[in-house]
């Protein structure tokens, strides 16, 4: 039921976009009932906390895009290597942080693609496209906003307070279960550890909610902090032997019982919890530069390509493998986001297809145009909110590059030419960008378990040495939680499990020894 | 009627509305720890709708004094 009423949410702020884009007669339309589907989040707070940050990253890309253009439009090939030289430090960005942030920067990279790439024979005409793209991005996000808040899109805060509470009742068990061997001890702890960073980017989104949302987020971050600071404290007590006096250790474990469940209760009630905690995030400046490379070299490549082919409009297929790189790079697999670009994108063609020359087929009117669209958008959109994660991207991205294609606008073209050309590039753009990442290799896992692991000593020897950041202790934690939730491992393979048990053992020293330090400065 | 102030950036004219609605949204979220003090959220079955209706109405009333 809820999805159904997300997927009919959608479709009325496409039509209220296109609606209000057509009576304005902005330039590009089609760009606003884009914005729409790319802000198509289940719950208001995180589409509000999107749309204020694509605001922000449209205005870091038009001014980025101004400058390439401003600086290289008499030399195409140096324009090309600054796009990629740009849209690599975007991705390098987007990899030091995450959720809306990570979005927002890497949209601030292929903004240039979509802007300066796409006028790249007209370059006096980028000023105007910025504008018209920003306008068009206005009025998307006030449509989506409108309806969200008039049919009453579901707040995000229950939803996390309820994973919240599921993730509270798992750190118990954990802390009463007796494990047979120390591997499965790992792996329950750091799985607990990473589910709980894995709420980072809905504890950063619940403040544009309500007026109540900075105090709601300030309770949430609070309870996820603290269930990172039992976990720590249940682990404490189980390192103790039997013979050991466990009372401090258990009284701490309580304390952090106690902390969880104040925070949940402020978290429901919306008052301000009694400890405002930080929840600062662990990334790895290693691996975000891997991905920037890569991505500058794919687009380099794929730039090269073109060039030597010299299609007619190559321009948007490199505009369009720009924004498939920079929409992975927010993912946990880029290159498996591209393989459902690849299969997506001939579904989205046969769906715009259909819309514009079996369903539509050359009518005029609005509202005829409104009633189509619905059974596409309402069918994705439902499609998006699937649990199977690949189902979910299929939902997504079908919206999205439907809307691309079909590109509604006033009066509509029908263009068979225009279709075919857009449909084929699309597919064209992420076949070429699907082979770059084939020839340009990905760091394996142990790699990157080394430069994870390298980082969680270096942290260790600063604690050690008095030389850490002034972060509370429990902050500290939740940061070292996040570095362990990023280290790739499967349950199987034994050396991820030893991977796994020196970074929590980092975790459970450097946690230790910075509550002593902290309760010796009380004391 | 009055005239309408054009903000200009660069040589470049933007529409009295945007500016309105700018200014609109940056009263309502100086407002918002008012409104948490007030219980707002409490006061209304869909605050959401109420907190909407309050920027149209700053919004109107910035329209209509400026």
């Amino acid at each position: 039921m809820g999805a159904w009423a997300f997927g009919i949410r959608i479709w009325l702020a496409v039509v209220v976009a296109l609606l209000a884009s057509f009576w304005l007669e902005l330039e590009a339309p089609s760009s606003a009932a884009v914005t729409v589907a790319i802000l198509a989040v289940p719950t208001r707070g995180q589409a509000l906390d999107k749309a204020v940050y694509r605001s922000i990253a449209t205005l870091i890309g038009v001014t980025a895009s101004l400058a390439i253009t401003g600086i290289f439009s008499q030399t195409r090939d140096l324009l090309l290597a600054a796009l990629a030289g740009w849209t690599g430090l975007c991705v390098y960005a987007a990899g030091l942080m995450d959720g809306t942030r990570a979005y927002a920067a890497v949209l601030s990279g292929y903004t240039v693609a979509l802007i300066a790439i796409q006028q790249l024979d007209t370059p006096e005409h980028v000023f105007e496209g910025g504008m018209a793209r920003g306008a068009a991005i206005a009025v998307g996000i006030v449509a989506i906003a409108i309806v969200n808040d008039v049919l009453a899109a579901p707040d995000n805060h229950p939803q996390l307070a309820s994973r919240l509470a599921a993730l509270h009742g798992r750190v118990r068990d954990y802390a009463n279960a007796m494990f047979q061997d120390v591997a499965s001890d790992t792996i329950a702890a750091a799985g607990l550890l990473r589910d709980i960073a894995a709420l980072h980017p809905d504890l950063t989104s619940l403040a544009s909610e309500s007026a109540n949302g900075t105090v709601r987020g300030a309770a949430a971050r609070g309870t996820a902090v603290a269930l990172v600071a039992a976990v720590s404290a249940a682990r404490a007590l189980k390192a103790l032997p039997l013979t050991a006096d466990t009372g401090m250790a258990a009284r701490d474990l309580a304390l952090r019982d106690a902390q969880v469940r104040d925070g949940l209760t402020a978290l429901g009630t919306g008052t301000r919890p009694r400890r405002a905690w930080r929840t600062p995030l662990y990334r790895s400046h290693e691996i975000a530069a891997a991905a920037g490379i890569r991505a500058a070299a794919c687009i380099a490549l794929a730039a090269v390509f073109l060039v030597w082919a010299g299609w007619p409009t190559a321009e948007f297929s490199l505009s369009l493998v720009v924004v498939v790189i920079g929409l992975g790079a927010t993912t946990p697999s880029p290159n498996g986001f591209t393989v459902i670009a690849f299969v997506v994108a001939p579904i989205a063609a046969a769906l715009a297809g259909t819309l514009e020359f079996v369903v539509l087929n050359g009518v005029n009117e609005f509202a005829l145009l409104a009633l189509a669209l619905a059974p596409f958008v309402i069918g994705t959109a439902v499609l998006s909110t699937r649990s199977n994660p690949v189902l979910a991207s299929l939902g997504r991205l079908s919206l999205v590059f439907m809307l691309v294609i079909f590109a509604p606008s006033n009066p509509p073209a029908y263009d068979p030419q225009s279709f075919l050309f857009t449909s084929l590039f699309l597919c064209v753009g992420i076949a070429l960008l699907l082979a770059a990442q084939m020839l340009i290799p990905t760091e394996s896992s142990e790699r990157r378990q080394n430069w994870i692991l390298t980082s969680a000593r270096r942290d260790f020897e600063r604690v050690l040495s008095r030389r850490d950041r002034g972060l509370a202790p429990e902050e500290a934690m939740f940061r070292d939680a996040t570095r362990i939730a990023q280290i790739p491992a499967s349950a199987t393979n034994p050396r991820d499990s030893a991977v796994l048990a020196e970074a929590l053992s980092y975790f459970d020293r450097a946690a230790a020894i910075r509550l002593a330090r902290a309760q010796e400065v009380v004391s | 009627m009055h005239a309408f102030s054009e903000l200009i950036i660069g040589d470049v004219f933007l529409a009295p509305f945007i500016s309105y609605a700018v200014t609109a949204l940056v009263i309502i979220l100086a407002l918002r720890p008012i409104l948490r003090l007030c219980r707002f959220d409490k006061l209304f079955s869909h605050p959401a709708v109420a907190e909407l209706s309050l920027y149209v109405t700053i919004l109107g009333l910035l329209t209509v004094a400026f």
